[in-house]
Formats: C-alpha cells, sequence, structure tokens
C-alpha cells in the first residue's frame, strides 16, 4: 500500500499522522472501508462535538418517534451536505487546508460564531410564524411553549456542524484530499459520515421522553448556554488570532 | 389493610434509614469510598501526565519518563510528553540532561534548570528540542497543562509538547 | 408576610423542657462521639472548636425539640457553616501554600481538594472513559484528604439518607446565600421571582445538562473551570492569562450577583435555588427519599404564604394545590413553619398524610442533624480551631 497505515486517533492534531503525497489509485473498497473504519471509531469525538446541539434541538420536538427522525434525517442530511462541501473543497485546495492553511483559525471562529447564532435563533423560536397585523406582538419566548418543528433549524445546525472542523473530520479531510479523483473524495467523506451517524441514533430515544413544558423551556435554556459558549469559544480564537495576527 | 402495610414498610425504611445515617462514619462512607476506588478510574493524563514509559537512573535520582498524552474528544490541551526529576533533595543545583523521550536511544530534549535555595521559590527552566517531534521552552514555568517546569512536592515535573505541525485551538 | 426571617406565623406548640432534653438525648451523645477524636488528639484549639460545636448542634436541636420549629434553627446552624467554613479552609489554604489561588504544579500532583459540586460533570467520562475529569487524587494522600474516593463516598451515604436535603443540612457553600438573604426584611424583587419563579426554578436544570455535556465534550470540569461562585471564597486556578482572568472575572462576578445582591434583594437562595446545577442534580434523589412536605387540602386555604416563604421556590400554586411540593423542595422546613393553619406537614412516604406529622419530622431530623452533626459540625470545629489560632489565647 502507499499509505500509512489508519490509526484510530482522536486527537485534534492527529492529521499529520498521514502522509499528504495524493495517492494514486485507491481501490474503491479499500476506501469505503478505510472511511467506515475512521467514521466509526472517531464517532464519539463526533458525538461530542455535535451532541451539544442536537441534544437541546430534540428535545424541543413534540414527544414521539416520528418527530424525532424526521428532524434527525434532516439534521444528518445537511451534516452531509456540509461534509460533502467540505470533501469537495479539500480535494479542490489538496492537503494543505487542514495543515497549514493559516485560516484556519478564522474558519473555527466564524463557525461556532454562526453556530452560536444559528442556537440562539431557534432556541428563541424565530423565526415566527406570520401574523396578521392586527394581531398582538406575542412575547419573544413563551416559556414551556414548544416552537413549531420547523426544517431550516435541524438544517441550519446541522450544516453548521457537518462543516466544524473537529478533529476527525480534519482527518478525513487530509485523506480525501490525497485521493486522486474529486468522486473519489466525495465517496469517502460518504462513507466516513455514514460511519460516524450511526453514533446518532441514540438521540432518537429521546422521542420516548415525556415532553412537559419545563423540559421544553429547559432545553431551550440549553440552547441559549451552548450558544454563549460557542459564541465566547469562536469569539476568542478571532480575538486570538488578531492579535497573533 | 393496604395502607396498614404501607405504613409499617414506611416506619422500617424510616428505620432502617436511622440505622444507615448512624453508620455513615463507621462503614457506610469507607464502604463507599472503596467502591469509588477499586472502580478502576484514573485521573485525566492532562493533570496526571499519563502513564510512565520508562525509568532512568542517574545513581542519587532518576528520570521517569511517560508515554505522550494525546488530548481525548475536545480537550483543550497539546500533545505533551512529561517528564518526571526526583527526589528533588538528591537533584544537584544545576540540571542540564538530555533525554530521550521516545526509546529509540537517541535525545530528544535537554532539560536544563537551577534549583532555588528557597522550596517556595518559582522554578523556571528551559527546554531544548533536538529534533522536530518536540517544541523547545525558554525560561518556562507553569504555563499551561503540555508547557511547564514546576516543582511539585518532592518532583521536578516538566512537560514538554510534542510538534505536531498544527494550529491547536 | 411569611418570611421565615420574621417571627413564626403561628404560636409554636411548645414541648415541655423535660421532653425536650429527651428528645435530644439522642443527639447530644452522637455529638460527643463525633467529636471526642478531637479531643483525643487534636490539641488545644481543635477541642475549644469541639466543644463549641457540640453545645450548638445540641442547643439548636433541642430548640428545634422544644419550639417545633426547623427552619429557624436549622438556618442558625447552616449560616455559621456557611460562613465558617471558608474562614478555615482560606486559612489552610494560606498556611499550606500561602495564597489562595491554586497553582498548575499542585494540579499536577494530585493536591486540589475535591469538592462535591463537580460530582455530575465526572459522569460521563468516568462511564464511557473511566477517567476522572478532576486535577485530584483517588486516595487519600498526606497532602491531600480530601481525596476523590472519600468525598463522593461521603456524598453517597449522605445522599442515601438526606436526597435532596443536602442542600439544607450538609452543603457548606448554601449557608453564604442563605445569610445574605436573611438580612433585612424588604423583599425588593418580590414582584419579580413570583412571576418569573417559575422559569428560574428550572435554571438549574439548564446549567446541569451543559455542564455534564461541555464536560464531557472538553473533558474538562468546566463548572469548577468556568461557572463556579465559590472559587471566589475558597480557591481558584492562578491567573497565569487572559483566560485564567476570564474565569477569575466570572466566579467573582457570579459570587457577587447571586450569593450576596440577591439574595439580599429577593430573600430567597439565588445561587442554590435559581443556579446551582449540583441542586439539580440532587433533586434527582428526591424520588427515593422517604421523606417529603406535603400539604393538608382539607386545612389549607390557598393563602401562599408556603410559597412565599420558600427559599428556593420550590412551591408552586399547582403543586401546592395537589398537595406536594416540586421535584426541588430541600426539606428546609421554611413552609411548614410559615403555614398558620398547619396544612404544610412533614411526611413520611406511604403514610397518610397529616397523620402523626411531629414523628415524620423527629425520624427525618434525627437522620439529617446527626450528619449535619457529623460533616458541618466537623467544619465549623476545624474553623473555629483555626479562629482559635489566631486569637491570643495560646
Amino acid at each position: 500500500m502507499a499509505y500509512e497505515a489508519v490509526t484510530p486517533v482522536t486527537g485534534r492534531s492527529a492529521e499529520n499522522r498521514y502522509t499528504t503525497r495524493k495517492m494514486a489509485a485507491l481501490p474503491l473498497a479499500a476506501s469505503a472501508g478505510e472511511a467506515l473504519v475512521l467514521g466509526l471509531t472517531t464517532g464519539p469525538v463526533c458525538l461530542a462535538s455535535c451532541g451539544p446541539v442536537v441534544l437541546p434541538w430534540m428535545l424541543v420536538q413534540p414527544k414521539g418517534i416520528g418527530p424525532h427522525s424526521r428532524q434527525l434525517l434532516l439534521f444528518l442530511a445537511a451534516r452531509l451536505a456540509g461534509y460533502m462541501v467540505f470533501a469537495a473543497a479539500a480535494w479542490l485546495v489538496g492537503a494543505a487546508i487542514p495543515r497549514a492553511w493559516s485560516g484556519r483559525s478564522w474558519a473555527y471562529g466564524g463557525i461556532e460564531l454562526l453556530l452560536a447564532i444559528a442556537l440562539l435563533v431557534y432556541a428563541a423560536g424565530w423565526p415566527r410564524p406570520r401574523r396578521a397585523l392586527s394581531e398582538p406582538s406575542p412575547r419573544l419566548v413563551r416559556i414551556g411553549e414548544a416552537p413549531r418543528p420547523r426544517p431550516s433549524g435541524a438544517v441550519a445546525l446541522g450544516f453548521l456542524t457537518g462543516i466544524n472542523l473537529c478533529p476527525p473530520f480534519l482527518v478525513a479531510g487530509v485523506r480525501a484530499a490525497q485521493l486522486a479523483h474529486l468522486s473519489g473524495a466525495l465517496f469517502f467523506f460518504l462513507c466516513f459520515f455514514a460511519g460516524t451517524a450511526i453514533w446518532f441514533l441514540p438521540f432518537l430515544s429521546l422521542g420516548f421522553l415525556q415532553r412537559t413544558p419545563a423540559v421544553v423551556t429547559v432545553a431551550r435554556m440549553v440552547a441559549v448556554l451552548l450558544a454563549c459558549w460557542y459564541g465566547f469559544s469562536g469569539a476568542s480564537l478571532l480575538i486570538e488570532r488578531i492579535i497573533n495576527g | 389493610m393496604r395502607r396498614r402495610i404501607l405504613s409499617i414498610l414506611a416506619y422500617t425504611g424510616a428505620a432502617l434509614m436511622l440505622v444507615v445515617a448512624a453508620s455513615v462514619p463507621f462503614v457506610l462512607m469507607g464502604v463507599f469510598s472503596k467502591a469509588v476506588a477499586d472502580a478502576g478510574l484514573h485521573i485525566d493524563a492532562a493533570y496526571s501526565g499519563g502513564t510512565v514509559a520508562r525509568i532512568i537512573d542517574r545513581g542519587g535520582y532518576k528520570i521517569v519518563v511517560y508515554q505522550p498524552v494525546e488530548p481525548r474528544l475536545l480537550e483543550r490541551i497539546e500533545p505533551f510528553v512529561q517528564v518526571v526529576f526526583e527526589p528533588v533533595d538528591a537533584l544537584p543545583a544545576r540540571v542540564s540532561e538530555e533525554i530521550d523521550l521516545d526509546g529509540d536511544g537517541q535525545p530528544d530534549v535537554r532539560v536544563s534548570f537551577s534549583l532555588p535555595a528557597d522550596p517556595n521559590a518559582p522554578l523556571r527552566g528551559d527546554v531544548t528540542a533536538l529534533n522536530g517531534k518536540y517544541i523547545s521552552l525558554t525560561n518556562v514555568t507553569g504555563e499551561s497543562f503540555s508547557r511547564m517546569v514546576v516543582r511539585a512536592g518532592k518532583q521536578i515535573v516538566v512537560r514538554v509538547p510534542l510538534n505536531r505541525g498544527s494550529v491547536n485551538r | 408576610m411569611a418570611s421565615p426571617s420574621s417571627a413564626p406565623a403561628r404560636p409554636p406548640a411548645f414541648r415541655s423542657i423535660g421532653r425536650s432534653i429527651l428528645l435530644t438525648l439522642p443527639i447530644a451523645l452522637w455529638s460527643l462521639l463525633m467529636f471526642t477524636p478531637s479531643f483525643r488528639s487534636g490539641g488545644r484549639a481543635l477541642s475549644i472548636g469541639a466543644v463549641l460545636v457540640i453545645v450548638f448542634m445540641t442547643s439548636l436541636f433541642f430548640l428545634m425539640m422544644r419550639t417545633g420549629e426547623t427552619y429557624r434553627w436549622r438556618r442558625i446552624f447552616f449560616v455559621a457553616l456557611g460562613f465558617l467554613f471558608p474562614v478555615g479552609f482560606i486559612a489552610s489554604l494560606i498556611a499550606e501554600r500561602g495564597t489562595m489561588s491554586i497553582p498548575i504544579s499542585r494540579m499536577v500532583s494530585g493536591d486540589t481538594p475535591f469538592c462535591f459540586m463537580v460530582t455530575p460533570a465526572l459522569i460521563l467520562p468516568a462511564a464511557f472513559a473511566r477517567t476522572i475529569v478532576f486535577p485530584g487524587s483517588i486516595l487519600p494522600t498526606a497532602s491531600n484528604p480530601h481525596s476523590i474516593a472519600v468525598m463522593i463516598g461521603l456524598w453517597f451515604a449522605f445522599t442515601l439518607v438526606l436526597g435532596k436535603a443536602w442542600c439544607s443540612y450538609a452543603c457548606f457553600f448554601g449557608g453564604m446565600d442563605e445569610g445574605f438573604a436573611a438580612f433585612g426584611k424588604r423583599r425588593r424583587l418580590h414582584r419579580f421571582v413570583t412571576k418569573y419563579g417559575s422559569i428560574l426554578r428550572l435554571i438549574p436544570w439548564a446549567i446541569l445538562l451543559c455542564v455534564v455535556l461541555l464536560s464531557a465534550a472538553l473533558f474538562e470540569p468546566f463548572y469548577c473551570m468556568w461557572l463556579c461562585p465559590f472559587k471566589t471564597v475558597t480557591e481558584f486556578p492562578a491567573v497565569r492569562d487572559l483566560e485564567t482572568a476570564l474565569q477569575f472575572g466570572v466566579f467573582v462576578t457570579l459570587f457577587v450577583g447571586l450569593v450576596v445582591v440577591l439574595p439580599y434583594l429577593t430573600k430567597k437562595r439565588t445561587q442554590c435555588g435559581f443556579f446551582c446545577p449540583f441542586g439539580a442534580f440532587q433533586s434527582l434523589f428526591n424520588k427515593i427519599n422517604l421523606f417529603d412536605i406535603r400539604f393538608d387540602r382539607e386545612k389549607c386555604f390557598d393563602c401562599g404564604l408556603c410559597q412565599t416563604s420558600c427559599p428556593t421556590v420550590a412551591l408552586s400554586k399547582e403543586s401546592v394545590r395537589e398537595g406536594k411540593t416540586l421535584l426541588n423542595c430541600m426539606k428546609c422546613g421554611a413552609c411548614v413553619d410559615a403555614c398558620k393553619k398547619d396544612a404544610a406537614v412533614w411526611h413520611l412516604k406511604g403514610t397518610p398524610v397529616a397523620v402523626k406529622p411531629e414523628r415524620a419530622r423527629l425520624l427525618f431530623l434525627y437522620g439529617a442533624w446527626a450528619l449535619a452533626t457529623m460533616f458541618g459540625g466537623s467544619i465549623l470545629a476545624n474553623s473555629i480551631a483555626t479562629m482559635v489560632h489566631w486569637l491570643p489565647l495560646k
């Protein structure tokens, strides 16, 4: 084999375990197997990275497996779209993206800020349904009121977590960049996605949890608090980047 | 009848609870503490330094080299290797050692520090990387969990960051 | 008004002195048993502390028995614990390392005393990675007797007996905001608390969920690193860069806001009731605890005094109408003492409501006070011993 063996890695900076050489022709099955194993083994990191976003979002959905399955599917589909965008970009620009790209901190910070905004927006129940002009303005957040399931929320959060540069994602990005064809890179990320997506299935069990106004309110509060954390984390990365040049 | 049985059970439970309360300082606390201690848990390597790789004997003192520590999940630390010099009392006033961290027989870093006479005085030291796998540190003390030369009780703890060639968050 | 700080709303049912002494006797003997080692090996200062604590705890229990009131006397102990704990703790830090800040060298040598507040944050990393994300030591050492195993063992044993009542009888932090809530009479933010109480009491659950998720993701004790108000009066990571400076700023702001200013303005335990994630976690154990507070609907006339008096907003109109408290009730006894109609009663689960409530109260108080004496009492004794060292009594 012309490339280094794949080892399960969990470190944020572990992508340099891989060579940056362009691979000539990687057999499709081997590529799929490698990506799937990488996805499965690094799934807990994906779960740790995306779980804080998925959990409150799922908790504000109405009770039942049906609504939860729909929201999770939307979330994962949008996440896959994010993966594909990244895979294409990684392949086009080459292995330089994750290793030496000076704008990585900007990307980290920017994505986290966007994620914070998305969490805030959907925790607050925006966008509100259109009302007649004569209707009195409702309060911004009616405590305990579950927001109507909005596909846009799952899509936005899924896409943003999809392009969030978590460690296994960067490892997969390096591998995708090494592949000879764009289709190979996309296929690699598709299999990687399949490996990680399995780890998200337990979130469906939240559908069985009783939905009371208290549960919904707590979930929305969690979303706001996490938005604060992502906002802080993103802003501090950007500020650090600005100071350090 | 059911109510009576429930009441009897409740009062029995309450009496048992008093027995439990009375046994806390003598038995129960120890039992639970032992259960926690025997649960096979360990302190996160970011704090403990991880597992020992090998010990280099220097006559009066020894140098303990640990396995490299990688961040777990989204842990916000740089990967590092811990090296411990112990006991402090046996160390010379000025230490400058070349140490093989990865066990390949070649020195990887040079660690230098001077021990202040006052044990409470802050310790500072230098780490010079002898190859590209490690990052040099100059005049460092307890900067972060991955970069330090500090006195911790009867040990000098040195943490050398690994060079992963990437921007850590 | 039904402020717990004011005079009791109803004439207390006084017991005779003889009967009260008899009921206090087990606690007096227990106190002696607990502090005997202090006399044997603790030196003069600790002996003085032990004597004072024995007298203090026994007297308070006697007054509980004599007056039939719980909250007022418990609060005296609890506030003393809250205010004296930092005295002893800070003094020991200063004596040992000359500063309240904990340097990184002590963290890597496992010398950070374990605090029970971090317990919920440890669960996921311990369960899935067998890793404890706290810079302490699992077993006690000479330099760190407050090891993780000892403190978790202690907490779990207490929780079996007390449930959420930990927050009223054992927590060495809660007395601080309870103390500041006791200053003055006027409730400046009463309407705010009444209006938004139903939301405010959910915040600890949200913080708990956040802390658990972020601690598991970041592999660090997130609450200790970013949110604990009591770091201000115990120990905090040494400020070495912008991040640690920011953390310190957050600790101080939360302490001033939640432990000093808001309790004073609202007369509520705002940190405990509206912020503390450990309190929310502890509420779960109310489900398995044998004791609770119930409302006799035949006597209750929905005056709302119990809700006003509750220091953590653990009662709502709906819950009182159902004859129950909410899950976050910490069994401090404020509502029972405030109720003019004796509708709020101590209750042993499985027995009929309002039948022999005093028996339920006694059974609960014996367990709770015994553990309070053992744990809080020893903290008080140590703190008093520290002050004796400071005073020119030697």
